[in-house]
């Protein structure tokens, strides 16, 4: 995981990022204010990142089988780290209702501020290890 | 596909098309919304049958937006620009000329998997949600009220005995809290629901004699009251919440707000609909 101040995981996330994606660039929002930090793209990035960015596979697979009982998804359904909840069809309240459910599982409290930035998959994971990290 | 048509703001082009701004359309031109009322459109995406249809839809958007998809005197739908805010919220970039003042038109967009709303007004800006009616949760209600919601709105939801009516309420609670944290465009992160409650005029909350206010639990806070709410049933099967600033308008604070409901099917019909207000089942 990346270290624990704020402004080093979004320099790592800079930095995951691959260098002829340019156009890419826009996603990740340089909010510094904290209003959002929309979702950190999972990261097939230099391998001395690697490890930093990107959550447990466990911690996927067990936000990935919530995700599919919260929507309802057939179990050979594609979830998986870059699923985005908003593609698998998921809304404002199923959203919520999964962040619960990932509360619930990991024995953690999720702020909201924190909550609206979870776009993809590997978004939950990484703020589920990093919210383990600091207790 | 539809829904990110909409998402795109389309249904913010055809209603400018309609408007009586524009010049060509096949139909007849529409007042924008006076500053006391506020227009709610809706689709039924099953009823966009024909793909000739959908590619109309299609050639209004920009090769920008199209991408996304993988996927002047007369303002035409087409050269309609939108951007997002700082929290996401998408909003109009008018085109500033000398010679023409746009108005202040502010749009406010929701869907489920069967419909998509779009809530337009003038003057004000604008938050709608809109919610199945049937919509469970796979969570216990009152768990996630606790959870997410204030205290005095869980024991309102907590002293109601029938589940069915329980869960109706949650739904239209819910879809009043995102309404307003929609129209103040910081959304749920900005505005997190347990930081305010939404109370009912009287003890028994019929929106018709009722007005609903926004009481703020943090002091100091961030959050505005000066917010006035209507709640309207679409399609016999969705409830919806508007949400607009009431500042100024006649009749004051307490007056209800005037909704024209209208249902669309974009570029070839539309028609309004009697605004009905959901009541306990």
């Amino acid at each position: 995981m990346a270290s624990v101040a704020g402004s080093s995981t979004l320099m790592a996330s800079i930095s995951c990022r691959k260098p002829n994606q340019a156009s890419n660039f826009n996603a990740v929002s340089l909010a510094i204010k904290g209003n959002s930090f929309p979702s950190l793209k999972s990261c097939s990035a230099p391998s001395r990142f690697r490890v930093s960015c990107a959550a447990k596979p466990e911690t996927v697979d067990k936000v990935c089988s919530i995700v599919r009982k919260q929507l309802a998804l057939p179990e050979d359904s594609a979830v998986t780290g870059d699923s985005k909840f908003a593609s698998l069809g998921a809304d404002s309240l199923d959203t919520v209702e999964i962040v619960m459910g990932l509360e619930e599982e990991f024995g953690i409290s999720v702020e909201e501020e924190s909550a609206q930035t979870i776009a993809t998959v590997q978004d939950a994971a990484d703020l589920i290890e990093k919210l383990i990290s600091k207790e | 596909m539809l829904p990110y048509f909409c998402k795109l703001g389309l249904k913010m082009k055809i209603h400018c098309f309609n408007q009586k701004m524009f010049c060509t359309s096949a139909l007849s031109p529409l007042q924008l919304p006076s500053r006391m009322e506020t227009h709610l459109w809706y689709v039924l995406p099953n009823e966009v049958k024909t793909q000739s249809l959908l590619s109309q839809y299609v050639d209004l958007l920009s090769p920008l937006e199209k991408d996304y998809l993988d996927i002047h005197s007369c303002v035409s739908p087409r050269s309609l620009v939108f951007r997002k805010n700082a929290h996401g919220k998408p909003e109009v970039i008018w085109e500033q000329s000398d010679d023409w003042h746009p108005p202040p038109l502010h749009f406010n967009l929701s869907h489920t998997s069967s419909l998509i709303a779009c809530g337009v007004i003038v003057g004000s800006p604008i938050g709608i949600d809109v919610e199945e009616k049937q919509r469970t949760l796979k969570s216990n209600i009152l768990s996630f009220a606790k959870r997410y919601f204030s205290c005095e709105e869980v024991e309102v939801l907590s002293a109601i005995s029938d589940p069915e009516v329980q869960r109706h309420e949650f739904i239209k609670l819910w879809t009043l809290k995102e309404a307003y944290v929609k129209a103040l465009g910081t959304g749920f992160s900005g505005a997190p629901f347990n930081t305010f409650t939404i109370r009912f005029g009287d003890a028994n909350p019929n929106p018709e004699d009722s007005a609903i206010v926004i009481v703020p639990l943090e002091k100091p806070t961030n959050l505005t009251t000066n917010w006035q709410f209507a709640q309207v049933e679409l399609a016999g099967s969705h409830y919806a919440a508007i949400c607009r600033q009431n500042d100024g308008l006649p009749g004051g604070v307490g007056a209800s707000m005037k909704v024209i409901v209208r249902k669309t099917i974009p570029l070839v019909e539309e028609h309004c609909v009697p605004s009905i207000v959901p009541v306990d089942d």
